[in-house]
């Protein structure tokens, strides 16, 4: 190999390696969100206000309140944990989301969203939520995904492993 | 039928690992080629796993309520198509499927009459279906029945529990009306075969790496294999795409979700891999780099599996949590640290010699292209991954959204699609700018001449332009080439084209990809989206059109669920255009709703309308729909459509022609088009 195309082509890559991570970081920097659980988000309203936090949490199927005339849809969601781990341990996602929305203790939050009801919204669904708290302590979506979990799966614990 | 089924299951099982151990014999004896007892075994393992499938197809046909897959899956209403491909409705039966069609891949390699795999090759494909199979048969067993225990309660198990009875139930849930798309019961059959001929490659690569073959047979053995996954990963993605655009009703294409990122990666990289092995045949050069793609695809092709099935990062498309996380986990960092160490033992005898001749020879924008996929796979690795590490170092739990795919892969992908434009400009020798500027000249005249027209329209966006100007260019870089050699050559205009059916395969992916661009363009600078509410007779302006809300109307089409349907009628300058019936299907049963978004599709673009509330009652009817004119996206599914024809134009180049052509290069006008060899 001659040294003076490879010096060319280390310079390249350098460039290229160089735009790339600015690329990464800018985008990271700018597309972060905080990912919090109903009770993080409840604990620490007043440093949360405004900025962009993802939550998730059990949906409570006799609060949700849609207007179909203004799409404006409130509903509240109770804490679920953020950790992969512990919903395994308190028998999986499905159960955690059943007992989060039958426990009366359980942390909740208010979620606004302005567009249509989906059509997963449904009582112990899972609610994932992009937005920011506002000062009501409100919490205004931007994002309203839904997983549910079926039913009856819930019913029947997965086989022993 | 369940026992049909289970057993036969159980014994290809164990089949496989009788096959294995007999290569794993093999070798011990340092004997390479594959023994007639492995090969027989293998063989016996993919029909024992056929007749699995066609015992739980008919469990599902007959409608077994007492399997627990066919309880959640089917119920008496579903038509029989839906009935068989439920198969791939829900976690257990789709990796049963999976499982399948790598016995398939598996077969088709043995059966190959090139002799491609040895001893070696055979442990990886061996040890890798028997993983599948493994967390199948003892995790999520789609065999599984239900039992009621003496103490009344339900389980799901396989065999039969203490004291419990298998009950029957009298009808089953149902596949999810979401998943009752044409689209998505062809999607997952095809992204699985591609994904899984990536293994045959893989296996291949792995075999030379560990006997240190360094003979250029990779790639005569596997092209076509790699040509044909692609192809499939192509048309399963579109269809996906297509599928989450007709049916989800927000009109978009693609949403840069955990899952839909992860099964693109193995698509970049076998892109990549496809341009860098033309490389390696026609300079003999990037063979590490072509080893280290194939290694990687194979990876990312378990690391999608992986993230859509372990439920670790949160995505919509997941199936959700699953008991098999923590085996797919040890399972994908086991096959990284295999990939590297064998890269990393073997890098000094790959390396070839090469020089960077010019910095604007097609070598070069090969490599750039290259560069460029590979950047988008690490952007998409680190928006997937940086969530995972972020929590694990830092303890606090942070998302990356979606602006940070658009913002990382939007330039990328302009500079790759601006690259491939311009690309067949560029010979295979020694080029320079100079060159490229004589034949650019009409090309770059015809582009600028239609981004200037569609200036007139009245469009004033410089995205637009931007896109347009790109596509513009790469077209009648295309239509030129082609016009030039078709009145060079002396053979007929279709003749060429065979002839050469490597490179206009190339060509009419490459249309396709602009198509795709045009339609992109389309979709993300100039479309127009409101939500209007309507009483009835109320006239909405919207663009050049008039939507009016004639009624709703509500009526039990199907016994499963109540259709609601609203009547819109557009109009374009006072006449009529069409009549649109955007509905919501609600499964009362179900509790789900779902809407059936209708659009009017032309040339031009979508008018697509989706109802997404109603009220139907004395005191007159009432809607909320959203409307969107998406223009030009028809020319995404169009362009997709190209990108597999182009690919199956180049599949059907079968080795032994393309070696007929290595001896006899055609060189047409000196120095330009020499013939993909």
């Amino acid at each position: 190999m001659k040294k003076k195309p490879n010096h060319k082509f280390i310079i390249g890559g350098v460039v290229i390696a160089a735009a790339l991570m600015y690329l990464l970081i800018s985008s990271t920097i700018s597309g972060s969100q905080y990912f919090m659980t109903v009770e993080e988000l409840q604990t620490q309203k007043a440093e949360y206000v405004g900025k962009n936090v993802r939550m998730s949490g059990s949906v409570l199927g006799d609060t949700i309140q849609y207007e179909p005339k203004t799409l404006s849809l409130t509903f509240e969601v109770a804490q679920i944990p953020g950790d992969h781990k512990l919903i395994q341990q308190m028998g999986g996602m499905a159960k955690v989301l059943e007992d989060a929305a039958a426990d009366p203790n359980a942390p909740r939050m208010t979620i606004h969203y302005t567009g249509a009801k989906p059509d997963l919204l449904q009582p112990a669904a899972q609610a994932i939520v992009s937005g920011s708290l506002d000062a009501n302590g409100v919490f205004q979506a931007t994002e309203l995904l839904l997983k549910c979990p079926s039913k009856y799966e819930s019913a029947l614990p997965k086989q022993a492993e | 039928m369940v026992y049909v089924g289970l057993i036969s299951f159980a014994l290809t099982f164990l089949a496989l690992i009788v096959g294995t151990v007999f290569a794993v014999i093999g070798l011990s004896r340092k004997e390479t080629s594959l023994s007639p007892l492995t090969f027989n075994a293998a063989v016996a393992a993919f029909a024992l796993h056929t007749v699995a499938i066609l015992a739980m197809v008919l469990l599902q046909i007959t409608e077994d309520y007492s399997v627990a897959y066919v309880a959640d899956v089917i119920n008496p209403a579903m038509p029989m198509i839906l009935k068989i491909t439920a198969l791939w409705g829900a976690m257990a039966g789709s990796l049963f499927f999976w499982s399948w069609i790598l016995h398939l891949v598996m077969l088709t390699a043995l059966v190959n009459k090139k002799k491609l795999l040895d001893n070696w090759s055979f442990l990886v494909i061996g040890v890798t279906n028997l993983f599948f199979a493994a967390i199948t048969l003892f995790i999520e067993n789609p065999f599984a029945q239900i039992w009621e225990l003496v103490d009344g309660n339900i389980v799901a198990y396989l065999l039969s529990p203490e004291a419990g009875a298998v009950i029957t139930k009298v009808s089953g849930v149902g596949l999810n009306p979401l998943l009752r798309h044409p689209g998505m019961i062809i999607h997952p059959p095809l992204l699985y075969v591609g994904f899984a001929l990536f293994l045959v490659p893989f296996a291949v690569a792995v075999s030379q790496l560990i006997r240190k073959t360094a003979d250029d047979a990779l790639l005569d053995q596997t092209r076509s294999w790699i040509i044909g996954a692609w192809v499939f990963l192509t048309a399963g993605l579109a269809l996906g795409s297509w599928w989450s655009y007709g049916v989800l009703g927000w009109g978009g294409y693609w949403a840069w979700d955990p899952v839909e990122t992860a099964s693109l990666l193995p698509w970049l990289t076998g892109t990549a891999l496809l341009h860098s092995l033309l490389l390696e045949r026609h300079r003999g050069i990037f063979r590490h780099f072509n080893l280290a793609l194939v290694l990687s695809t194979w990876f990312l092709v378990v690391f999608s599996i992986f993230v859509t099935r372990s439920g670790l990062i949160s995505s919509v498309h997941a199936f959700g949590e699953s008991g098999i996380s923590r085996m797919l986990l040890v399972f994908t960092v086991a096959l990284f640290v295999v990939c590297l160490g064998l890269l990393i033992w073997r890098w000094k005898s790959l390396t070839t010699p090469w020089e960077f001749k010019s910095a604007f020879d097609r070598e070069a924008l090969f490599l750039y292209t290259n560069v460029i996929l590979i950047a988008i796979v690490v952007a998409c690795l680190w928006g997937l991954l940086f969530p995972l590490l972020n929590g694990a170092i830092t303890g606090t739990q942070m998302a990356l959204d979606l602006s940070f795919f658009q913002n990382t892969t939007a330039p990328l992908f302009i500079l790759l699609v601006l690259l491939l434009a311009v690309c067949p400009l560029v010979g295979w020798s020694i080029a320079s700018l100079k060159r490229i500027g004589k034949l650019a000249w009409i090309p770059l005249g015809v582009a600028v001449l239609l981004t200037a027209g569609t200036a007139l329209l009245g469009l004033t966006k410089l995205w637009t332009f931007v896109g347009i100007f790109i596509v513009a260019l790469g077209l009648s870089v295309l239509i030129m080439l082609t016009i030039r050699d078709a009145v060079a050559t002396k053979s007929g205009f279709g003749k060429m084209v065979w002839k050469q059916r490597a490179r206009y395969g190339a060509y009419l992916v490459h249309t396709g990809v602009l198509l795709i661009a045009l339609g992109i363009t389309g979709v993300h600078t100039l479309s127009n989206e409101v939500e209007a509410h309507f009483a009835v007779g109320d006239r909405m302006p919207f663009g050049q059109y008039e939507v009016v809300f004639d009624k709703v109307t509500e009526a039990f089409e199907n016994p499963e669920y109540l259709t609601a349907k609203a009547q819109l009628t557009i109009y374009r300058n006072g006449a009529e255009v069409v009549k649109l019936y955007p509905a919501q299907h609600i499964y009362s049963e179900r509790n789900q709703t779902i809407s059936i978004p209708a659009m009017q599709s032309t040339a031009r673009g979508d008018l697509y309308t989706n109802l997404i509330a109603y009220t139907a009652d004395a005191d007159g009817d009432f809607a909320v729909v959203t409307v969107i004119d998406n223009p030009l996206v028809n020319w995404m599914w169009v362009g997709a459509l190209l990108m597999v024809l182009g690919g199956l134009l180049a599949l059907s180049l079968t080795p032994k022609a393309s070696k007929r052509l290595e001896a006899a290069p055609e060189l047409l006008n000196g120095q330009e088009t020499v013939q993909e060899k």
